[in-house]
């Protein structure tokens, strides 16, 4: 009975609170809500949340100080939510360790597919062989990518860059956290090389390139791919 | 602290006043050395040079002291140097002649630069009221016509959701589902209306702030597509980009955003649910963007003033095409910004939007 899990939803809108926390409720969660990020704290503190949603413009402190905060003793999945349209808020509050965002206003399914995929990352169940998705088909194993059955033929840097999205599918990944994975820290911030070698395995993977199926641009943020459904 | 930045400024022009009068007098004296060494009879010449040193000081120093300093000096150089008897002050007639024209020259340049100062001021004073009072017209055109716009869906969503609270008890689930997605569709008219709007915020004086980055068209053209496919899921678009990856310099938000406007339009205005066609085509200077549809297009009255739109001019909204000005007079903006350009018309079968975006 009371094993359901509990999603502490940090917001300073008592309207947009009471709404979520509903939505949360209706589809079989715990729903509970902070209205200042010194309360959201110390309610991650007592209650551990298995999920936290975290508004990034409260009144007391910046969110991105509450992530750092919660990230000193916990990793649980942290969804940041914001009204703000600039996307260098958004590409801060994922590089200080945020997992996912989201940006108001949003819909119920949206918010519940966001919700799902975190937790997802946070317990994986089984180390994952393969990846699929939508005729997508990626083998880690036998490091194999094809499409309906066709092989798909890619670079070493394409591979990694394609593998490194698929473990991590659903969520979005900064253009900074992919470089300083996939070609190490030192590399400029120039993503240029990211841009290029995002453009030859669109070419080889997705039908038109300006309609995607698979891998997803966030202008200005980085790139998400598309969920793993062989889970 | 803000004493000693007023003081700084005046400090350096003066000091710059200083050296400036030092070597045209240098320059002066130089040049008249050269000239008495190479015509020893033609002295009387000497005090033009020295009279065209004095005038130059007199136009671009600050205040009246260094140009009358200067001529002073001029007058005693001229005595001591170059007038018999050399090297030895002497008071002649020369003498107070030369000090009166240098002394009336310098005055008399002086207060012409002074006038010339003022009047500069306050041409520029005017303009600045003018563009002022322009931006302030602009500004209010705006609010009236945003306001008118946003009450429209407003007074809907507040129809709609006053008639599910009264009479919820005698409606039946679908005639709930219908009233409720009026709502949704309201609301979501208002939220691209308020994306236009922010972007308005970013307009200043009557240009647009705009970051630019070298983006990939193909990513902006799909993140665009893909947000008008979450507005209309049912909407049918067709999308052709060059096979060739094009970096291109721009705004990806705002470019982003006049794709959703054009497209949005399309689907709302054409008055068909056929495809909606987006074709990107590079040429050598820059990239060309169509966004056509084959609905009933632009209608003779609404082609006049496209894209100043409704939003901008006295006339009042008409209805019909609630929020189209507005949405179009953004294009338009952040494409002019660009330094690109846009143009609507008709084709054979349709409406299409043409922009082009350059690659400097």
């Amino acid at each position: 009975m009371n094993n359901k899990t509990k999603v502490l939803f940090v917001e300073d809108e008592k309207s947009v609170s009471n709404f979520v926390v509903t939505m949360l409720e209706a589809n079989g969660y715990k729903g509970m809500s902070a209205a200042t990020g010194r309360e959201g704290v110390s309610m991650a503190t007592s209650f551990c949340p298995d999920v936290v949603l975290l508004d990034l413009g409260l009144p007391d402190m910046d969110g991105c100080e509450v992530i750092s905060q919660l990230r000193s003793w916990s990793k649980t999945p942290i969804i940041v939510i914001s009204a703000r349209t600039k996307e260098l808020d958004k590409v801060t509050a994922l590089d200080v360790g945020a997992d996912d965002y989201i940006t108001k206003p949003f819909g119920s399914a949206e918010l519940m597919a966001r919700i799902r995929t975190s937790l997802r990352h946070s317990h994986p169940e089984t180390p994952d062989h393969v990846y699929k998705a939508q005729g997508l088909e990626i083998n880690f194993e036998k490091r194999t990518v094809s499409i309906c059955g066709r092989d798909i033929h890619l670079t070493q840097i394409e591979y990694r860059l394609l593998t490194l999205l698929a473990e991590n599918s659903g969520r979005v990944l900064t253009y900074s956290f992919i470089m300083s994975t996939i070609w190490g820290p030192y590399i400029d911030d120039n993503n240029q090389i990211l841009r290029v070698n995002m453009a030859n395995i669109r070419r080889k993977i997705e039908k038109n390139p300006a309609q995607p199926q698979y891998v997803f641009t966030e202008v200005g943020v980085g790139y998400r791919m598309i969920e793993n459904e062989n889970v | 602290m803000n004493r000693k930045q007023r003081v700084l400024p005046i400090l350096k022009q003066h000091l710059h006043s200083i050296l400036y009068s030092l070597i045209c007098l240098t320059a002066a004296t130089l040049f008249s050395l050269l000239f008495r060494e190479v015509i020893p009879e033609g002295t009387s010449n000497i005090s033009a040079i020295y009279l065209l040193a004095v005038i130059i000081i007199s136009r671009c120093t600050v205040k009246y002291i260094y140009g009358i300093a200067s001529g002073l000096i001029s007058v005693i150089f001229i005595n001591f140097f170059f007038s018999y008897p050399y090297y030895r002050i002497n008071f002649t007639l020369d003498f107070i002649v030369n000090l009166a024209v240098m002394l009336a020259a310098s005055v008399f340049v002086c207060a012409m630069k002074a006038n010339l100062a003022k009047q500069e001021n306050m041409i520029k004073e005017r303009e600045r009221q003018l563009s002022e009072f322009k931006i302030e017209k602009l500004r209010a055109n705006l609010l009236r016509a945003v306001s008118h716009d946003i009450r429209t869906p407003l007074t809907g969503i507040m129809g709609n959701s006053s008639l599910i609270l009264e009479k919820g008890s005698i409606l039946s689930e679908t005639e709930k589902t219908a009233l409720v997605t009026n709502i949704y569709e309201d609301s979501s008219w208002l939220l691209n209306m308020v994306e236009n709007l922010l972007t308005i915020t970013r307009i200043k004086g009557d240009k647009l702030s705009i970051t630019v980055n070298e983006e990939p068209v193909e990513e902006v053209v799909a993140e665009a597509l893909q947000k008008v496919k979450k507005r209309y899921p049912d909407s049918e678009l067709r999308a052709v980009v060059p096979d060739e990856l094009i970096m291109l310099p721009m705004d990806a938000v705002l470019i982003e955003q006049v794709i959703i406007n054009l497209i949005s339009n399309a689907i709302e205005h054409s008055g068909s649910s056929e495809y909606i066609d987006i074709i990107v085509r590079d040429t050598p200077h820059a990239v060309i963007f169509t966004v056509r549809d084959y609905g009933g297009g632009i209608s003779p009255r609404m082609q006049e003033g496209l894209f100043e739109g409704s939003a901008y001019s006295d006339s009042g909204v008409s209805d019909a095409y609630k929020g189209m000005g507005i949405g179009l007079s953004i294009c338009k903006t952040i494409i002019t910004a660009h330094h690109g350009t846009i143009i609507g018309r008709n084709h054979s079968d349709g409406a299409e939007f043409i922009f082009t975006l350059p690659k400097e």
